[in-house]
């Protein structure tokens, strides 16, 4: 295991130690320790063991349940913490119930974080999409983008994210003609952007999730034609114009919002 | 070197903790605060680290984690002399209890603890450089103990699944009992401990409180029978804290004495038996030691000597004994015990230089024997009347352990007890 990262494992547990003494004698310092377990549960992931992360955040869920009065808005970020966790560790059915879970209470209470409700709907879509459920997918992907519209207006980088993984699922579920109106509105604000708040890689991403479309649509010629754009911004970078590596591995891909 | 972490689950695992530790710190000549007393001692035994983590210069503390559903019994040892022992992090407490129930224990507040506890035990492992393994005490008849002990045995087996896992399980007796439902916990515990622990050392409350009669001449007390247990385990990690001519540890003691996968419940025996609070040393020699050692009366089960043999079986002896009076006294007993026709060998033998406080000598003796079957036997009558006629199963069912849970529950047991006859 790399050094740096056990030390830093090491001094983090410390932490949750002394933490955990403190809200035991002091219950409104639970939020400390949350964040503390936060900070463990990250490292232990880096470190690849899921399972001793999944054990410290359902520590800190338990601990916020039994507090005298539990607070509804940490409790929400613990589920949405667990539920990422579970994403990354591909136990899908938990992290979507746990999505669910984060947003129901959110609702319930009306803690309105648009933002972060939105992202939250977005990972649950994908998390959908990768359980063969594109109904499911596709509702939660129209609501976040409803959100991220509301938040941010129509032009941002949030909005084409979740354009693009619409048009993502759409070409999944061989709706072609839907899926290029959608990476079409993505490359409309992408192409607009002044790069602030998108990565590197997007335009030429939508160029080759376009591309991907209208080969399926047997357009070859189009097809050509954005695989050579997606290439010539590429080129034409600096640095990172290339999509990220991960994504480029499967050529079509969604993307976090 | 070779640490060993203890855990001590629900009433009964903590007031065995108390006794206990109070005898690992005067063993290892060590204050009730976890500083040191005797420097002479603490430097004569260079293994405190097995069961004491060293946080700096003079104070140690112990690798345990204390565990209950219920605030009393913890409460009690915060609150008396070895209140600055333990870590308060590694103190564990959880209301309400779990109402004698294992399905509550090991479903509705196990669930909710288990994540902590879990964490606690991590992060205690990582403060080791070569764990050997984990020693649980608890009972199996109430609901912490049994549920939530099964519980966490269970999730040590996936966690850490080359550490040995040794358990100390008092058994309900049939005459002194606590709950009607004692049957249905410790045929659900024995079921977990068959399938993810190592070892098991049964303890029957009332054969230690026929050893505690008969040797202490007096009414005993629960103290005497959780005293009793203290000197038992303590005996058996002693040749892994001391220097010794023969050592022996958690993993040969499982080799020797487990013949049979699942077949790792284990009956013990502790001499000299004599009350601590006398203030001479007891002194006995070798022959008187080892015969008592392996008397029959003084196993802590109930066990069929008559129609069972031995299976396997190791001595350890401390103190002031002679390597030679050991190897005479102990092929005589060899000979005396009946064992099994296919184990021809002898009997695995440790020794250790340091006795536990008050005694000369003292010897220990863990016993594999088929007539240990009758423990389980009479558990599964019992369990049978009220199973059978539908009584109390509801409390069970509605923590989530279904009539079919316990069914398998109890054909596990019913097979352990038939393999036990079946390897006589």
């Amino acid at each position: 295991m790399n050094p740096s990262l056990e030390k830093q494992i090491a001094a983090a547990a410390r932490s949750v130690e002394e933490a955990r003494r403190n809200a035991y004698r002091d219950q409104t310092r639970l939020g400390e320790l949350v964040e503390q377990i936060n900070v463990l549960a990250e490292y232990r992931q880096q470190e690849g063991d899921f399972r001793k992360a999944e054990s410290l955040y359902r520590e800190a869920l338990f601990r916020i349940q039994d507090a005298k009065s539990p607070d509804p808005e940490l409790m929400v970020g613990v589920y949405s913490l667990l539920a990422y966790l579970y994403d990354r560790w591909g136990k899908l059915p938990e992290a979507a119930n746990f999505y669910q879970k984060a947003l129901k209470l959110s609702d319930d209470l009306g803690i309105h974080d648009s933002d972060k409700a939105a992202t939250v709907k977005n990972n649950l879509a994908m998390i959908y999409k990768a359980m063969r459920d594109p109904e499911r997918a596709a509702h939660y992907y129209t609501e976040a983008l409803e959100e991220f519209r509301r938040v941010h207006g129509e032009h941002s980088g949030k909005v084409a994210s979740v354009y693009n993984n619409l048009g993502v699922l759409y070409y999944q579920n061989l709706e072609v003609e839907r899926a290029l109106e959608m990476h079409h509105r993505a490359l409309g604000i992408r192409e607009q952007a002044d790069g602030t708040d998108m990565e590197p890689g997007d335009l030429s991403q939508t160029y080759i999730n376009l591309g991907a479309v209208h080969k399926a649509l047997g357009d070859f010629q189009k097809a050509h034609e954005c695989v050579e754009k997606a290439r010539a911004i590429s080129s034409g970078a600096i640095s990172g114009g290339l999509p990220a590596r991960r994504r480029s591995a499967a050529l079509i891909l969604d993307k976090t919002a | 070197m070779r640490e060993i972490l203890s855990i001590h689950v629900g009433q009964c695992g903590n007031q065995i903790a108390d006794s206990f530790w109070r005898l690992i710190l005067k063993e290892h000549g060590l204050n009730e605060n976890g500083t040191v007393k005797d420097s002479t001692v603490v430097k004569a035994n260079s293994n405190q680290e097995v069961f004491f983590h060293k946080v700096r210069e003079g104070k140690y503390v112990p690798r345990a984690i204390l565990v209950d559903l219920e605030p009393g019994v913890i409460a009690r040892i915060e609150g008396g002399e070895m209140s600055e022992l333990f870590d308060e992090g590694s103190i564990i407490r959880k209301l309400p209890g779990a109402a004698n129930n294992w399905a509550r224990g090991y479903n509705v507040e196990g669930e909710r603890v288990i994540d902590q506890i879990m964490n606690t035990i991590d992060s205690a492992v990582e403060k080791t450089q070569s764990l050997q393994g984990f020693l649980i005490t608890h009972s199996i008849g109430g609901g912490s103990g049994s549920g939530l002990g099964s519980l966490i045995i269970e999730r040590l087996r996936q966690a850490y699944p080359k550490k040995k896992i040794f358990t100390f399980s008092v058994v309900p007796s049939p005459l002194i009992s606590d709950a009607a439902v004692e049957p249905y916990n410790a045929v659900l515990s024995l079921q977990k401990i068959r399938e993810n622990a190592d070892c098991a050392v049964l303890l029957d409350n009332e054969a230690l409180f026929r050893i505690a009669k008969t040797r202490f001449q007096r009414s005993p007390n629960y103290m005497d029978l959780n005293h009793i247990v203290a000197l038992i385990m303590s005996s058996v990690t002693a040749s892994l804290r001391f220097p010794g001519r023969l050592n022996t540890d958690l993993n040969e003691y499982v080799t020797n004495l487990v013949p049979f996968p699942g077949n790792h419940f284990l009956t013990a025996s502790f001499a000299p038996m004599r009350t601590a609070q006398s203030e001479s040393v007891v002194r006995t020699n070798f022959a008187d030691l080892a015969r008592e050692t392996f008397s029959e009366d003084n196993f802590t089960a109930e066990i069929d000597w008559k129609s069972g043999v031995y299976l396997s079986a190791c001595a350890l002896f401390r103190g002031e004994v002679k390597a030679k009076e050991v190897d005479e006294n102990m092929a005589a007993i060899r000979k005396s015990l009946n064992f099994a026709s296919y184990v021809p060998t002898g009997i695995k033998i440790g020794l250790a230089e340091t006795a536990p406080e008050g005694f000369a000598s003292s010897g220990l003796a863990l016993v594999n024997h088929t007539g240990i079957a009758q423990v389980f036997e009479r558990l599964l009558q019992q369990f049978d009347i009220m199973f059978d006629n539908h009584a109390y199963t509801h409390w069970y069912e509605g923590a989530g352990v279904s009539r079919s849970w316990m069914q398998s529950a109890r054909d596990t047991v019913a097979e352990l007890a038939v393999s036990y006859r079946d390897a006589g």
